[in-house]
């Protein structure tokens, strides 16, 4: 993937002012949005990991006739026991349940910890990326403000 | 609410104190020099942005209380079907949700008592029969909560539109009266306009 260039081959020093300003304020809106994708898979990472550590600790031979409050609604819960410390179901997604032993439970949601952090690198390649790009435009609309205001200062100095 | 000073009359309330809108049959009584107006609609504007505000905020209310109802329903539902079960009854297998996308299955007796999340992180125990006289006051008050919310939003969708053919009808009595003055300062045209024309 062109680190610099993006597709547009265009000089960026041809642009005007304003045309800069409007370039920048787009690669502005792109970083954001790519940063905060980021910040969500970072999220859902963390959640995966987090049903891993559930079920290792808490779906195990230790908790087999511990008490537990089982949720029965969001807010009532009843006094129990777990019932079947070797399955577990796990959503895997689009309205589908599978039982799964907790070793493969574990399998299954390392292996997602593991696709969403690939993910999550080629993200943030991608936002460094656009981020580069996005601060070469800022130093040339920059440089042309300064040129720009520079010459309207030769230009007034010159008439009085 | 520092509303009946500004409308110059005192502002009778619904039955959740949101001012009525004064409605202005007589723009003389509210403006007497054109001076005025400035005024006058600046008052206006203001209790329009009043009632919008509180239309957001009752609208934001609605929304959360449509949302908790369903969820007091299921959990209604839930302590009466334990109450209906035989106390010496198998204990029951169940599916609970341990994380997201992580349940487990768990074995429960028949309680004669259930804890109940009040939020705040304050969760308290109950026996069955109280668990459910409170869930349904709860459940009661919930929809009575909301009934007043679609009425106040109903009730304020009419003072705004009250309040802004107010601001309409004194914005053309102004006009009305500008160009009556500008009528009467040239002498030699008719300087006899149209009435303002307010509906």
């Amino acid at each position: 993937m062109a680190g610099a260039q993006q597709g547009q081959q265009i000089d960026i020093s041809s642009l005007s002012a304003q045309q800069l300003s409007q370039v920048k304020k787009q690669l502005d809106d792109e970083v954001q949005h790519l940063t905060n994708s980021y910040q969500s898979l970072k999220r859902a990472q963390a959640k995966f990991r987090e049903c891993v550590a559930n079920v290792k600790s808490g779906v195990a031979e230790s908790t087999k006739d511990k008490p537990i409050l089982v949720p029965l609604t969001s807010s009532l819960y009843v006094p129990g026991k777990l019932a079947d410390t070797k399955h577990v179901l796990v959503d895997v997604g689009t309205g589908f349940y599978v039982e799964k032993t907790t070793a493969d439970a574990e399998k299954f949601y390392n292996g997602k910890v593991e696709e969403l952090g690939s993910n999550i690198k080629e993200l943030e390649n991608i936002a460094n990326g656009k981020a580069q790009n996005l601060r070469m435009v800022e130093e040339v609309l920059r440089q042309k403000m300064i040129a720009g205001q520079q010459q309207g200062g030769q230009g007034s100095a010159s008439t009085t | 609410m520092a509303e009946t000073e500004k409308s110059g009359k005192d502002a009778p309330t619904n039955p959740r104190g949101i001012p009525f809108a004064p409605f202005v049959e007589n723009v003389q009584e509210y403006v007497s020099t054109r001076a005025d107006v400035e005024g006058v609609l600046k008052n206006f504007q203001e209790m329009i942005s009043k009632y919008q505000f509180m239309q957001a905020n009752t609208e934001r209310r609605l929304a959360g209380l449509k949302d908790k109802i369903p969820d007091i329903q299921k959990t209604v539902a839930t302590v009466q079907f334990l109450r209906a079960r035989d106390p010496d009854a198998e204990p029951l297998e169940t599916t609970f949700e341990l994380n997201d996308t992580l349940y487990a299955k768990a074995n429960v007796q028949t309680p004669q008592e259930v804890y109940l999340w009040l939020g705040a992180n304050v969760m308290l125990s109950y026996p069955l029969p109280d668990a459910e006289t409170l869930l349904e006051d709860k459940l009661t008050a919930a929809r009575s909560s909301l009934s007043n919310c679609e009425d106040d939003l109903d009730f304020l969708r009419e003072q705004i539109t009250t309040m802004e053919v107010a601001t309409a009808r004194v914005y053309n009595w102004d006009i009305g009266e500008r160009r009556k003055e500008k009528g009467d300062g040239k002498t030699g045209e008719d300087g006899g306009s149209e009435a303002p024309p307010n509906g």
